[in-house]
């Protein structure tokens, strides 16, 4: 029996670990793992760590036949030329209006379809529509584009519509107001079914043993579709909107060269248009790497924030 | 998590700079030496013919060489060609050199698509053929930055020696001299020639002939007989379906419509004022209003589409065949031949002819015939040729005048016949009975129909155009135009170059954002004067006088 | 389930009906006026502005112009080749990465985490890249197209989000039977995955399929073209642009310039659209969960 009078202090014998055992220990122990990952970051150091070099060519007044390393040292001069560009204020404004509306309605479009389509018994017609949304992905874009521009005109077939109701004809392509949303739209319209098919399979996932104890507990189709599926796929949704905020940015010029014209420029001109046409009157790799990297930078920061946030809002994150 | 970040930020940023230390220093291109190295390897004498005395080059003696060389040659396959064809190889013209110079071409084509691509890959990892046919005019500080940078060889020097034919044309013609160097005199390149007016000129503006036929009106001359020719049609139901659904000029967005701009003295762009010889830029001048308060008087009175400014080929297309477009600005063959084509069976009365460059407020028809005969496309020896001599010789065989009978109308016999002292194309070319069309058959014999370092005949090309009214149109256009505002082929430095692309591509984005605004009514020309000083604060004055020092250093050529 | 319908239950599934119906109809158009287009007349092609309902005459020659192609076969067998020997390299690497970066208690978890998705945010470039696939010997040879692009990050990512939602226990209760990661790996994780496993297959088969970039930087050899890069080439030569002299000879060829276009997206994409209903036996909800959990 301990005397409880006695007041020494006891020790316990703990020994001090430092960092490198903790280290050693978790090697020895996920050494599988490591085996594993071993091909996968030797594939990440060699095709994109080493190649990495090669974004100094922002820094140098690139010429292809000096090569990088031979090519002269010009610092900031470039990003200096961008950021003091007239419409360096417009383009960063359109670019990330644009991308903002894309996500606001782009993003939740393809799960909102996920989830109809999960609630679809007949599984063929499920099928079916699962197929057939899925196709307008592989249209080409110029064909796409056409196709919106003939729709859009001044006589097509949407103004036909309108005119059908009463309302008169507006010329869609060539007031800038209403480019976002065309833009947008048909971003959904070709994307919405192929955009679905992540949430489809991680749908899947789910325990449908949850579904049965829900449906026990007395939960209707919504409250299930609230309490067990919204949740099952949370991860997914986020996971997914993490990475598209880190690609605020990206707003890609292929789609908007086929649909914009000067007289939407003030609202459909974006930063990679802009340094299309850039590239066109003078061939600019140190330009455009220039511009590349400012835009990567942003995306990344709002990345890391997005991810922190996630991190302490829900348990899903990258890192 | 911050220091978590961080730690994250300084591994990567370690990882990456001992990598990039590594990796990339092994990376040096130094092509400063071969160039050197090439210029001692050639003066080697290979193959046959001795050296020429010092006074002028060499004759030309076929074969070129006894022993089997090959030369790489970085060619982008011609579209045309490339719907039968995999290589140059199989096209006649150039069989028939092999077979008279005894030299091989191992012809480099990129993938038919981004030929750019390759192009600056291929100088970025110094991975060079012996000659690459490119548009040098694409290359930032043009070819005098490549050369140079050591990638191709200076050949003024090899051109007195080994290059009779090409030297004698360059004596005969001073003025094609003059648009082949660069600013301080040195040949870079064999550029491909347009010899004559005819040839310069491709595109124009086209209307609705049954259309004018039918309304007993003349082709229009002035600008006031176009207003009279587009009211015309817009009131009088040419198209004849009752409704007025004419739209009287359409345009692929403002790029076509802007041609109206000759009739006012002013381009688009940079021009030349024939008066002073200085050089002017088009949307800042006095007369660039005048331009605008015209077409925005015709677009108000529906005489121009009203959706041009979005208007793409497909619907532009679309609206010419349908019979609501009644005249435009297009290409002789890819607008006119085309239309003509589809409509051939559709709609017979169909009928389309050309409208002489029309008489404006300037008082002349200046329209865009290009003034120089040399064009930026052409052939240049890279420093890694080992057989500079014969490459020269083989590129001045291509400027004889067997050379240019050969690259023009290719083989005697099959791919064309003398016809009273005139080469003519056979049926072989002209009515191809596998049933290709008239340029895609004559690509199997000649380039004539796309480019190349020879000097293009001009007897080729009426011989290509199918329809009478094209060789009419031709005609009319190279006849009613005066070129006297286009700028002869001045160069940029690269330095130039840079600052030129950064101002220019704000002004045109003002530029043409402010012309669709004005001329639609958006804009009220009230506001011109602001405008113009806006176009001043991009320092466009800089622009002017970067294309005015250009200009200076090609007159002063020699 | 065995819920009785009410009527909200009712409402909503027409609701959806109608919609699904609506969407499928906006959605097939596009694929329908392709496909009518590239079968109807040219010249009326060209003409015809607004919806196409149904081709407009009838003619094969667009076809026929694609076919004739002699690299078609070839280009056909190469994207053969680099869609199932690409997409297995994919998968296999993937889930690799997939497994180990989600694994709970991996000390270099995060760090590796995070150099995998800087490289979504930060490269070289073009010409670095294809100096080191060069450098490796790759440039010109099947290789270039399979290993520089082994990896997508953003695949990844997802394949891994899967993973970390199998339960733990399933992993613990092997490990305590004595199985190693491997085993893990291929006798409960993937076969719990089919459905991420399918939606790897359809994303990397399909960007293989579609991908003629690659192959246009890095290849020379015309008998490695794949299927998408030849007929980007038989699409720019038959285009307007192409035709800058002369047209036809007047006699009665076929204009097909203008269908080709369409022809070749048909060419280009029916065969990959039979892949994705064959893979969505896969999204099938939880079925192996049980039957692991035994």
């Amino acid at each position: 029996m301990t005397d409880l009078t006695n007041r020494e202090t006891i020790e316990i014998n703990v020994p001090n670990i430092s960092k490198w055992e903790i280290i050693r220990k978790d090697v020895a122990r996920n050494k599988y793992i490591y085996l594993m990952l071993l091909p996968v970051v030797a594939y990440y150091v060699i095709f994109h760590y080493v190649p990495l070099y090669g974004a100094q060519i922002a820094f140098r007044n690139f010429s292809p036949s000096k090569g990088i390393w031979g090519s002269k040292w010009v610092g900031f001069k470039y990003f200096e030329q961008f950021f003091d560009s007239y419409y360096f204020g417009r383009l960063l404004r359109n670019t990330v209006l644009i991308s903002l509306y894309d996500l606001i309605f782009g993003f939740p479009a393809p799960i909102i379809l996920a989830l109809l389509l999960n609630e679809i018994k007949n599984d063929i017609f499920k099928r079916t529509v699962q197929t057939v949304t899925y196709l307008p992905h592989f249209i080409s874009l110029v064909v796409v584009c056409g196709m919106i521009l003939d729709f859009c005109s001044r006589d097509g077939l949407i103004n036909n519509i309108l005119n059908y109701f009463g309302i008169e004809s507006i010329p869609f392509m060539i007031q800038p107001q209403w480019f976002r949303t065309i833009y947008v739209a048909s971003n959904i319209w070709q994307g919405i079914g192929w955009g679905s098919i992540i949430y489809l399979a991680a749908l899947s996932n789910i325990d449908p043993q949850l579904y049965e104890a829900a449906t026990i507990d007395g939960a209707g189709r919504f409250k299930q579709a609230l309490h067990v599926t919204l949740p099952g796929i949370l991860p997914t949704i986020v996971i997914m909107l993490i990475l598209r905020i880190g690609q605020l940015l990206n707003v890609g010029s292929e789609k908007i060269l086929l649909l914009y014209n000067p007289s939407t420029y003030e609202t459909a001109d974006v930063i990679s248009t802009f340094v299309y046409r850039k590239g066109i009157l003078e061939a600019s790799y140190s330009y455009s790497t220039a511009v590349g990297l400012f835009n990567s930078l942003i995306n990344f920061a709002l990345l890391i924030v997005a991810n922190y946030v996630s991190r302490q809002l829900t348990e899903t994150s990258l890192w | 998590m911050k220091k978590h970040v961080r730690k994250m930020l300084a591994t990567v940023l370690a990882l990456v700079l001992i990598i990039a230390l590594f990796s990339g220093c092994s990376q040096s291109s130094g092509t400063a030496n071969t160039n050197e190295d090439n210029a001692e390897s050639s003066n080697d004498t290979e193959g046959s013919s001795s050296e020429a005395s010092s006074s002028g080059p060499e004759a030309l003696t076929l074969p070129i060489t006894t022993e089997p060389i090959t030369l790489k040659y970085f060619w982008t396959l011609d579209p045309k060609a490339a719907t039968s064809m995999t290589t140059y190889n199989d096209v006649a013209c150039f069989k028939k050199m092999e077979e008279l110079t005894g030299i091989h071409i191992e012809f480099v084509h990129p993938p038919v698509g981004e030929e750019k691509e390759q192009f600056n890959l291929m100088i970025a990892s110094q991975d060079l053929p012996d000659l690459i046919h490119w548009d040098w005019s694409t290359v930032t500080g043009g070819a005098a930055k490549l050369l140079n940078d050591g990638t191709i060889v200076k050949l003024n020097d090899l051109i007195s020696k080994y290059a009779p034919n090409f030297s004698k044309l360059m004596q005969e013609h001073p003025d094609w001299h003059k648009e082949a160097i660069l600013d301080d005199g040195s040949y870079y390149y064999f550029p491909f020639i347009r010899e004559d007016e005819s040839l310069r000129l491709s595109s124009g503006f086209q209307m609705r002939a049954d259309w004018l036929k039918k309304l007993n009106l003349n082709a229009p001359t002035t600008l006031d007989e176009w207003h009279n020719v587009l009211s015309a049609f817009k009131e009088n139901d040419p198209n004849g379906n009752g409704k007025g659904d004419e739209l009287p000029f359409v345009a692929i967005g403002q790029s076509r419509l802007q041609y109206f701009e000759y009739a006012f003295g002013i381009t688009a762009s940079f021009y030349r004022d024939p008066s002073t010889g200085k050089v002017k830029y088009g949307p800042a001048e006095a007369a660039y209003k005048d331009y605008l308060t015209t077409m925005r008087q015709w677009y108000k009175e529906n005489l121009i589409d009203p959706d041009y400014a979005a208007t793409d080929t497909k619907n532009f297309e679309a609206k010419v065949t349908g019979n609501k477009g009644g005249s435009y600005y297009g290409m002789l063959s890819g607008n006119m031949g085309k239309f003509l084509d589809l409509m051939k069976s559709k709609d017979p009365s169909f009928d389309l002819t050309g409208v002489p460059w029309p008489i404006g407020p300037a008082g002349k028809s200046y329209g865009p015939m290009a003034i120089s005969a040399v064009q930026p496309v052409g052939t240049v020896i890279t420093s890694q040729c080992k057989h500079q001599k014969e490459a020269v010789k083989w590129l001045d065989y291509c400027y004889s005048d067997e050379g240019k009978m050969l690259f023009n109308f290719g083989i005697e016999g099959e791919s064309y016949k003398m016809v009273n002292n005139e080469p003519t194309y056979t049926d072989t070319v002209l009515h191809n009975p596998q049933g290709l069309a008239v340029s895609d058959a004559l690509i199997r014999y000649a380039m004539a129909v796309s480019n190349g370092p020879f000097v293009q005949d001009k007897r080729y090309y009426p011989q290509i155009l199918v329809y009478q009214q094209q060789k009419d149109t031709l005609d009319t256009w190279i006849k009613s135009c005066d070129p006297s505002l286009q700028m002869p082929p001045i160069m940029l430095t690269e330095e130039e170059s840079q600052d030129f692309a950064t101002i220019m591509n704000e002004v045109n984005t003002y530029v043409q954002e402010m012309h669709d605004k004005f001329i639609m009514g958006q804009e009220s020309l009230d506001k011109f004067d602001e405008y113009i000083n806006t176009l001043k604060g991009m320092n466009i004055d800089d622009a002017i006088n970067i294309e005015q020092s250009a200009l200076d250093r090609y007159n002063a050529r020699k | 389930m065995h819920i009785k319908k009410g009527i909200g239950d009712w409402v909503f599934d027409i609701f959806n009906l109608i919609l699904m119906v609506f969407l499928m109809i906006i959605t097939l158009y596009p694929f329908l006026h392709v496909f009518f287009a590239s079968i109807s007349d040219p010249a009326a092609v060209v003409q015809h502005r607004g919806l196409l309902l149904k081709p407009i005459g009838f003619t094969t020659g667009a076809y026929k112009l694609v076919f004739k192609n002699p690299m078609i076969p070839i280009g056909y067998k190469n994207t053969l080749i680099y869609v199932t020997v690409g997409t297995a390299i994919n998968i296999f690497l993937t889930t690799l990465g997939a497994y180990g970066l989600s694994r709970k208690n991996v000390y270099f978890k995060n760090h590796i985490m995070f150099l995998i998705t800087f490289t979504m945010f930060f490269s070289g470039g073009l010409i670095p890249t294809y100096l080191l696939v060069k450098n490796l010997g790759m440039a010109d040879t099947r290789w270039a197209l399979l290993i520089p692009n082994a990896i997508s990050a953003y695949n990844l990512i997802i394949m891994r989000t899967s993973f970390e939602g199998i339960p733990v226990s399933l992993e613990e209760s092997a490990k305590l039977d004595g199985a190693n990661d491997f085993t893990v790996l291929f006798k409960i994780i993937l076969p719990l995955s089919m459905p991420v496993v399918a939606v790897m297959i359809l994303f990397y088969g399909v960007n293989h399929w579609n991908s003629w970039f690659n192959a246009m930087i890095y290849l020379r050899d015309r008998s490695l073209f794949p299927l998408q890069l030849v007929l980007r080439g038989i699409l720019i030569s038959n285009s307007t642009e192409a035709m800058t002299a002369g047209a036809t000879t007047g006699a009665d060829i076929e204009q097909v310039g203008e269908t080709v276009k369409y022809a070749t997206i048909i060419v280009a994409t029916v065969p990959i659209l039979f892949v994705y209903p064959f893979l969505q036996k896969y999204f099938v909800k939880g079925v192996m969960i049980g039957a692991i959990k035994e």
